[in-house]
């Protein structure tokens, strides 16, 4: 589907125009709202994860209080302890949160359950939502895991991951005669002759490979499954998988810093702003910290790019994270009305523009002037490559279907225990990953699932 | 008659005065591990609720576990674990305790120090250890670095990443057998050990024949105590290794929570915890014979 971006025509001066009418209470994504206060002495109850952007939307929230006259009570949690809890409180059918974040990895295990409402019924509803909220304007990318098969929508998004290449010695590079990776062979040969160099690391990732694995087996022609969501007959013992495997071991063994099978998220991104590792592939907003961290050692050196491409072609992971309105909520359209108003085009420009925050999911945001002046550093158009990349999975054949399996979490632990194997040097890659299907297949059919 | 009506009488006390104690007990633990065994024979899942009165395979679960060899693998690494930890804590406390009795002038200042890593909470020890073991942070590696000695990473390496939780467990329960073992020690008469001395016994033969003897009881209630609270291990697996590498550092309970939160797969969780929980009991209870006819012996 093509994204309506006539209904909202941006230039920098309308969105200052937009901002400047939210502000006011009066804006053109809630009229409704701003005149008649309908939810007047209502408490709006949400759960969600902390994370940068809520923390923003925390500081625009009494602007809704005022406009709507409900109170917002917005729990954030830690990121495992939330999807525990939300995991409880949806499958238990409680009413104690009227919206929540709708986990991208357990979207698809909530959404076939029943446990979320349908957000078409609001978005399509005139009274509900005027059309230049233009529910289109979301990255389609970034929407598919919360789209049912039926075409169904349970979530939008208001934080989208693309997976992006980050390289923090760019000099090094240039002083040993490599240029930029642009193929899977090509990235190996730059972290071979990195490492070591200055007691930098060719290459650094974090302990989630059900995340960095998959677009090595994308790249080598394979998928985690046979064809997901409808057949989910795992395929980690096919030459792909272990072609991958082998390949993304040796990243981690050869290359990677000391103990990288324990490192996390936070590690990694320390090891690249630190310039102690020179490559890390992860989501856009881990990388571009190099060119934004106040923590970066090598803004001067950084570049972010896009991954490189395999022998079978260019699958870059993305995801995103969804706000929904849980299936027993006790206010589902005053849910509506805040979810609206914080994925609005004119509150997700202001965001940008006074926070810097970037990884957004509204097309017609990230391709105004304003948020390509803000997040154009070094001369490097991030949003251009985080766009690309984000709406990568809705073009052609949609490789990220493999996280919208509901059994996906069962998968994505064999998957960790195969590379683990691997890496620590208990297996060879072809071994493992026959272990890891045998233990795939086992644990599915435990679950109940047809394989 | 009258003795009769005596004993039935102080009976019907005795039962009067148990039973708050037994109602307090029935609601505290009866009820959540009958709860506990109900869900293992349901296949329940955290996404779907009508499964968690689903009674139609109620063996399913107990059946699947036997062919898991992820499970068997965790009941294996718990017995390793057990035992390293156990073996580990109960003779360097002991060490530490005969080291302050016999020198309590000069220990007794820091006898205070080594019970430290025992009243932290848990967590806090597995923060500790994180720290030591990161090779990017650890004052070890960069002290071990600056010497020019590549150190393996303790956590991430197969053949260390268990022995990473046996050291770190022991510095945290280690006191506990030292506290234990040191108060016996205080009670030891020291007529004893002088009558030995008299009769030519030296420090090993006093030590063999007198005081180990007279601590074993200790000795035994610890070492049951650590075995069955070495069965708990989570904190430090769930920080410093997550299980890994691989499944080298994966113990039954650690196995139940992924199987509970991160698959959400309830009954199944319920299956292995009521395995595991079994198992503790069958410890208790062969250690607390061990203990009974230990005494009957003395």
């Amino acid at each position: 589907m093509t994204p309506k971006l006539a209904a909202i025509p941006l230039s920098r001066r309308t969105l200052l125009k937009q901002a400047a009418g939210v502000t006011a209470g009066a804006t053109l994504g809630m009229p409704a709202i701003a005149q008649s206060k309908p939810f007047a002495g209502l408490k709006l109850r949400g759960a969600a994860y902390q994370h940068g952007f809520f923390n923003h939307l925390k500081k625009y929230i009494p602007e809704f209080e005022a406009a709507t006259g409900m109170t917002v009570d917005l729990q954030l949690s830690a990121f495992p302890v939330y999807n525990q809890q939300a995991d409880l409180e949806l499958s238990s059918g409680g009413s104690a949160w009227d919206f929540c974040n709708v986990t991208f990895i357990l979207a698809a295990r909530w959404i076939s359950a029943g446990l979320l409402s349908n957000l078409d019924d609001f978005s399509g509803d005139r009274k509900l939502t005027p059309a230049s909220w233009n529910p289109d304007d979301f990255v389609k990318g970034a929407q598919v895991p919360y789209v049912d098969k039926d075409g169904k929508t349970y979530g939008y998004s208001w934080e989208g991951g693309a997976m992006l290449m980050g390289i923090s010695r760019m000099d090094l590079m240039k002083k040993r005669g490599l240029s930029v990776p642009r193929t899977f062979d090509d990235l190996m040969k730059v972290a071979d002759g990195i490492h070591g160099q200055q007691d930098v690391t060719g290459f650094v990732s974090s302990n989630l490979h059900h995340w960095f694995l998959p677009p090595y087996i994308h790249g080598f022609g394979g998928d985690l499954f046979a064809n997901p969501p409808g057949d989910i007959r795992p395929t980690l013992d096919s030459a792909a998988a272990v072609q991958a495997v082998d390949y993304y071991g040796r990243l981690l063994s050869k290359y990677s810093p000391q103990g990288v099978l324990g490192y996390t998220e936070d590690q990694a991104r320390a090891a690249l702003l630190g310039g102690r590792s020179n490559i890390f592939i992860h989501s856009s907003s881990w990388v571009t910290a190099m060119l934004t961290s106040p923590d970066s050692k090598v803004e001067e050196t950084a570049l972010v790019t896009r991954m490189p491409v395999g022998p079978k072609g260019d699958f870059p992971a993305a995801n995103s994270q969804g706000l929904g309105i849980p299936k027993n909520a006790k206010n589902k359209e005053a849910a509506w009305a805040f979810i609206q108003w914080a994925l609005s085009p004119e509150l997700t420009a202001r965001i940008v523009k006074d926070t810097g925050h970037a990884s957004i999911c509204r097309r017609s945001v990230i391709e105004s002037a304003e948020y390509k002046r803000l997040n154009t550093i070094n001369g490097q158009d991030i949003g251009k490559l985080y766009l690309d990349v984000l709406q990568q999975p809705a073009v052609g054949r949609n490789y990220m279907a493999y996280r919208t399996v509901k059994e996906f979490p069962l998968m994505g632990d064999v998957v960790n225990k195969a590379v683990e194997r691997v890496v620590s040097g208990q297996m060879p890659a072809a071994e493992s990953m026959r272990v890891a299907q045998e233990a795939a297949l086992s644990s599915l059919r435990r679950s109940g699932a047809k394989v | 008659m009258a003795l009769a009506s005596y004993e039935s009488q102080r009976r019907r006390f005795a039962r009067q005065a148990f039973a708050p104690s037994l109602l307090f007990l029935i609601l505290v633990a009866g009820l959540p591990t009958l709860f506990l065994i109900i869900t293992s024979l349901t296949p329940a899942a955290l996404v779907n609720p009508g499964s968690l009165t689903d009674f139609s395979e109620p063996f399913r679960n107990y059946t699947l576990l036997l062919s898991d060899e992820r499970f068997v693998g965790s009941l294996w690494v718990q017995a390793k674990l057990s035992f390293y930890t156990v073996t580990m804590q109960v003779l360097i406390g002991t060490s530490m305790a005969l080291l302050v009795h016999a020198g309590q002038g000069r220990w007794q200042s820091l006898r205070h120090l080594f019970v430290i890593p025992m009243v932290l909470p848990p967590i806090v020890v597995a923060v500790i250890w994180k720290l030591i073991y990161t090779p990017d942070i650890s004052p070890i590696y960069r002290a071990a670095k600056a010497l020019g000695i590549v150190l393996p990473s303790l956590t991430t390496h197969v053949d260390f990443a268990l022995w990473a939780i046996v050291i770190a467990d022991t510095w945290e329960w280690a006191p506990f057998t030292f506290l234990m073992v040191l108060a016996a020690l205080q009670t030891l008469p020291s007529e004893y050990v002088e009558a030995a001395r008299m009769d030519g016994a030296d420090t090993m033969g006093v030590f063999l024949h007198i005081v180990l003897p007279y601590i074993a009881p200790v000795l035994l209630v610890c070492t049951l105590f650590r075995v069955i609270d070495s069965i708990k291990a989570f904190p430090l697996i769930f920080l410093l290794t997550g299980g890994g590498p691989g499944s080298v550092t994966e113990v039954t309970n650690y196995y139940a929570y992924l199987v509970a939160f991160n698959f959400g797969e309830l009954g199944y969780s319920s299956a292995i915890t009521v395995v595991l929980l079994s198992l503790t009991v069958l410890i208790s209870w062969a250690a607390m014979r061990a203990s009974r006819s230990n005494q009957s012996i003395e």
